[in-house]
């Protein structure tokens, strides 16, 4: 994206949402994609491949510059010519020399995401070189002077007919949108490149020390006719490609293009290893074979702990396949040059703080992304930590700076949302608000907003907690602040489940917020002071287990606490607490070990909606649904784990996109038939139940403790 | 004479299907290199890709195999110039315009990824696998192991060596840069037989 202030990226978001080319494409692809990945994963070990290939990659980050030495000392015993450059200026100046030194007046490219880093084709331009993309999708896009849309399928939001267009002018004769003879007007028009050449620029997927070898994944067979036709070769790639031996790349080709494009391995894989033959006429010579290392910030980057990860990245795309938001607005609003989570990343590393300012706002936190990436990146965790950065260099907005500081400070926060209820009254109509009070920041949107309760739980709790059962299990409640201040009916209904399986309850009042909300904002030392709070909440408690009835809540603290605190000196205590945290259907399955016979069945049809935060964040899968077929009649909705557009403020800074989501989330729930739609989350609640109150429709939405206590026997 | 390793060679064939690969046997070596004779007759003539060729009614079909021995180049070039093929053994460079056969000998057969490995360090056996219509390659059984790690050994020799270019291939030049559509052909060969032997 090349916008730079938060309105014209809105002005940009709508032109996306309003493309029905690009949203119909990218929503077939997104459906395909998750079924083609899944097919091509089933005859290997996915997740230990990408835990071995994580701790690989972080072994040879450990090492880059050794390794770029053994390289070089391999590489250059065998004709090629190793360079390393600093910055993307000397890189790019590196190549005009060569260009020079060699009399090159013509360039062919293979697919390069280097090369796109560095802007490579403009000073080659400058400099009076001929440029020639031939990969399909980066001729095209080219030809019409713009940027990928994607980092596999760089031409992925045109269509046929615009192709067909593009087409017609450069070759100045009509062209059918027919897509075989588009490609064969593609093989035509560039075999003549090809044949001209002087030079041709390659990337390279890996850079292996022992052999000194480099190889490069394509499909097409445009990287192996650009590193063999023209006299000179120069590949480029980032320091971060070398490896230590065959092994490493060969285990990263295991998952890079099942996680591309969903096939069990490229077309071609080439693997070259020092200056190869090229023949003039019939005398045989050696290639002239440059290998360009470069840093451009990726030495900077290995020595932060927090964001380091970064670099294990094999440019897959997958973490753009699967971005709901991806799908909704393309390559072009989400990102720079590198797309998807990995791009909102890279760019602010590598294209510098202010492009990355607003481009980093755009993620909801579903964590689709974490789930499938090649190299097991915590990909929304680096997104966080940028936006607390971005927030210290940049400040950070009034009204997010406002909800830190209250949700830091507990008493303020409880005292401001009784206060709110009050502040409310003259607009409330039923449960539902137009406005909820600022502090909530929850903006206007494409749902009807929910009052604070008139009773929050923690004034109920007194009057509703249950006897004591001696020598049963003890469960502490974690409210959290919606369920505790908004919906105190998850929580009754929970507590009325757990006193008839005969469970003790706990609530300590000290509790206050989980800290994500300030966290998503990049508040670092309010998420702090909360998490600590909570700790200190429940540490003379004796439970066995603290549940909570929000995903986000569960998996802010179990995934984000520990590393949070980790200055704290507080390493057991952290563990002690989260260790305890569940979810509750998790509770219901498989500690309480709760019987059909528990429900009574009385056929309601019912579908799921699984928070981000249980199925990807806390990895929960099964118990929701065995809760849900024992007490009602389940019906698997289509896309049941695509995220519902609710992301905390998410909502309110990007309310089209937001909508769309939840949109799509209610027509596939109406779509499958129920009457009823059960989560985990009060977040996904307020989405699902006010953009079903917006758009007048009858789908009733209840957290799955309040469909499992109607159907209590 | 290494053995056949029978699970590697089915689980080749059931994974070549997929990705477009046309699979057949031959009892013999000579056998598939008529195969290859055979796939060239009936394949139309070849379209060129640069301007400044002759008129089609004056071309003949082209066919190469720089990388055959000796044996197999005199039997191949015979049978090819019986049906009035121009037969090459190098100066590929000559043909970059377009080039209907190109015969190939796999050195190496990955099973679960039906990938055939070719050394082709000499510009001749590259550039004959890439700018040809339709490749023929040859594969011997005992040569096929069953996933990439077993493929190691071998790999890492042939990258140690001073100077070489190993090619994976696995299924003609693909792309689905255009609206996502599997469209195959695209620089390189538009189809891809490959002929199990054992030798």
């Amino acid at each position: 994206m090349n916008e730079t202030t938060m309105k014209s990226y809105h002005g940009s978001l709508k032109q996306a949402l309003d493309d029905n080319f690009l949203r119909q494409t990218l929503d077939k692809f997104a459906v395909q994609y998750r079924a083609n990945r899944q097919l091509i994963f089933a005859d290997v070990n996915e997740k230990a491949l990408i835990a071995e290939i994580a701790e690989a990659k972080d072994e040879s980050l450990d090492h880059l510059d050794e390794l770029f030495e053994r390289f070089k000392s391999v590489a250059e015993k065998k004709g090629v010519k190793v360079h390393r450059a600093a910055t993307a200026k000397e890189a790019c100046d590196l190549v005009i020399q060569l260009a020079k030194e060699n009399d090159c007046k013509t360039v062919i490219k293979s697919k390069s995401m280097t090369a796109e880093e560095i802007h490579l084709n403009h000073p080659l331009e400058e400099a009076g070189l001929k440029v020639t993309e031939t990969d399909l999708g980066e001729w095209i896009i080219q030809l019409r002077h713009e940027g990928p849309s994607h980092m596999v399928m760089p031409a992925i939001h045109l269509s046929r007919y615009q192709v067909a267009d593009v087409f017609a002018e450069t070759t100045k004769q009509d062209q059918d949108s027919d897509i075989s003879k588009l490609v064969k007007v593609a093989r035509h028009e560039l075999r003549a490149k090809f044949a001209e050449a002087d030079m041709g620029i390659s990337g390279a997927n890996f850079a292996v020390a022992e052999t000194g070898s480099m190889a490069i994944c394509t499909n097409e067979g445009n990287g192996r006719l650009t590193t063999t036709l023209p006299r000179v070769h120069v590949a480029i790639c980032g320091i971060d490609k070398l490896v230590p031996t065959l092994h490493d790349a060969l285990r990263v080709i295991k998952v890079l293009p099942r996680n591309a494009t969903a096939q069990a391995i490229t077309t071609y894989v080439s693997w070259i290893s020092g200056a190869v033959e090229r023949k003039e006429g019939e005398n045989s010579q050696t290639k002239e074979f440059h290998m360009i290392f470069l840093d451009n910030g990726r030495t900077q980057l290995i020595k932060d702990p927090k964001c380091r990860q970064a670099l294990r990245c094999v440019r897959c795309g997958a973490c753009a396949n699967v971005c709901p938001v991806y799908r909704l607005v393309g390559g072009h609003r989400m990102g720079y040059v590198y797309i998807g989570a990995i791009g909102l990343i890279l760019t602010y590393f590598f294209h510098g703080h202010e492009r990355a300012k607003i481009l980093a706002q755009n993620c909801v936190g579903c964590e689709a992304c974490k789930d499938v990436c090649a190299a097991g990146i915590d990909l929304p965790a680096i997104i966080q930590e940028i936006r607390a950065r971005l927030n210290e260099e940049f400040g950070s907005a009034m009204d997010q700076a406002l909800l830190g500081r209250v949700l830091a400070n507990r008493k303020l926060f409880h005292t401001l949302l009784k206060f709110a209820r009050w502040a409310q009254l003259p607009v409330k109509k039923g449960r539902y608000i137009r406005h909820l009070p600022e502090i909530f920041s929850l903006g206007q949107g494409p749902k009807a907003l929910p009052a604070i309760a008139d009773q929050a739980f923690r004034d109920i709790w007194p009057k509703i907690k249950p006897p004591v059962v001696p020598g049963a299990k003890t469960v502490g409640l974690f409210a959290g602040c919606a369920q505790d201040f908004i919906f105190p009916g998850h929580l009754q209904a929970a507590t009325t489940i757990l006193a008839k399986l005969g469970v003790n309850v706990e609530f300590p009042e000290t509790q206050s917020c989980c800290g994500l909300p300030v966290q998503m904002m990049g508040q670092r030392a309010s998420a702090i002071a909360t998490a600590k709070g909570n700790i200190a909440a429940f540490k003379n408690l004796n439970v066995d287990h603290i549940v909570t009835l929000c995903a986000s809540c569960g998996s802010h603290i179990k995934n984000r606490y520990h590393e949070l605190l980790a200055g704290e000196n507080m390493g057991a205590e952290v563990q002690a607490f989260s260790d305890k945290v569940i979810d509750f259907s998790s509770l219901l399955t498989d500690v309480l070990k709760v019987k059909p016979e528990t429900f009574v069945n009385k056929k309601e049809k019912v579908g799921y909606h699984y928070p981000c935060h249980l199925v990807r964040g806390l990895g929960v899968v099964e118990a929701p649904k065995t809760l849900l077929k024992a007490a009602g009649d389940y019906q698997v909705a289509p896309e049941e784990d695509v995220c519902c557009g609710f992301g905390g403020t998410y909502s309110t800074k990007f309310p089209e996109i937001s909508g769309t989501l939840l949109t799509n989330k209610l027509n596939n729930l109406e779509g499958a038939g129920v009457t009823t739609v059960v989560t985990d989350c009060p977040g996904c609640y307020i989405q699902l139940d006010g953009g079903e109150k917006k758009r007048g429709g009858n789908l009733k939405v209840e957290h799955i403790a309040e469909f499992l206590a109607r159907h209590l026997t | 004479m290494s053995t056949i390793n029978a699970a590697a060679v089915d689980l080749f064939a059931a994974k070549a299907k997929p990705v477009s690969i046309s699979l057949s046997e031959a009892k013999t070596f000579d056998e598939a290199l008529d195969f290859a004779i055979e796939i060239c007759e009936k394949k139309p003539l070849g379209q060129l890709l640069l301007p400044g060729g002759p008129p089609d009614s004056e071309r003949k079909k082209t066919l190469a195999a720089p990388a055959l021995n000796e044996a197999a180049w005199s039997r191949l070039s015979e049978a090819g110039a019986k049906k009035g093929f121009e037969m090459i053994r190098g100066g590929l460079r000559k043909y970059l315009a377009g080039l209907d056969v190109a015969v190939s000998v796999a050195d190496l057969g990955i099973a679960d990824t039906a990938t055939s490995v070719l050394e082709c360090e000499k510009e001749d056996d590259r550039l004959a696998s890439m700018i040809c219509e339709t490749h023929v390659i040859i594969l011997d059984k005992s040569k096929i192991v069953s996933n990439s790690y077993e493929a190691e050994p071998f790999l890492t020799e042939a990258l140690s060596k001073d100077r070489n270019y190993v090619a994976f291939i696995s299924g003609p030049s693909r792309t689905a840069d255009i609206e996502r559509v599997l469209t195959l052909g695209v620089h390189g060969p538009l189809e891809l037989y490959l002929v199990m032997v054992e030798a």
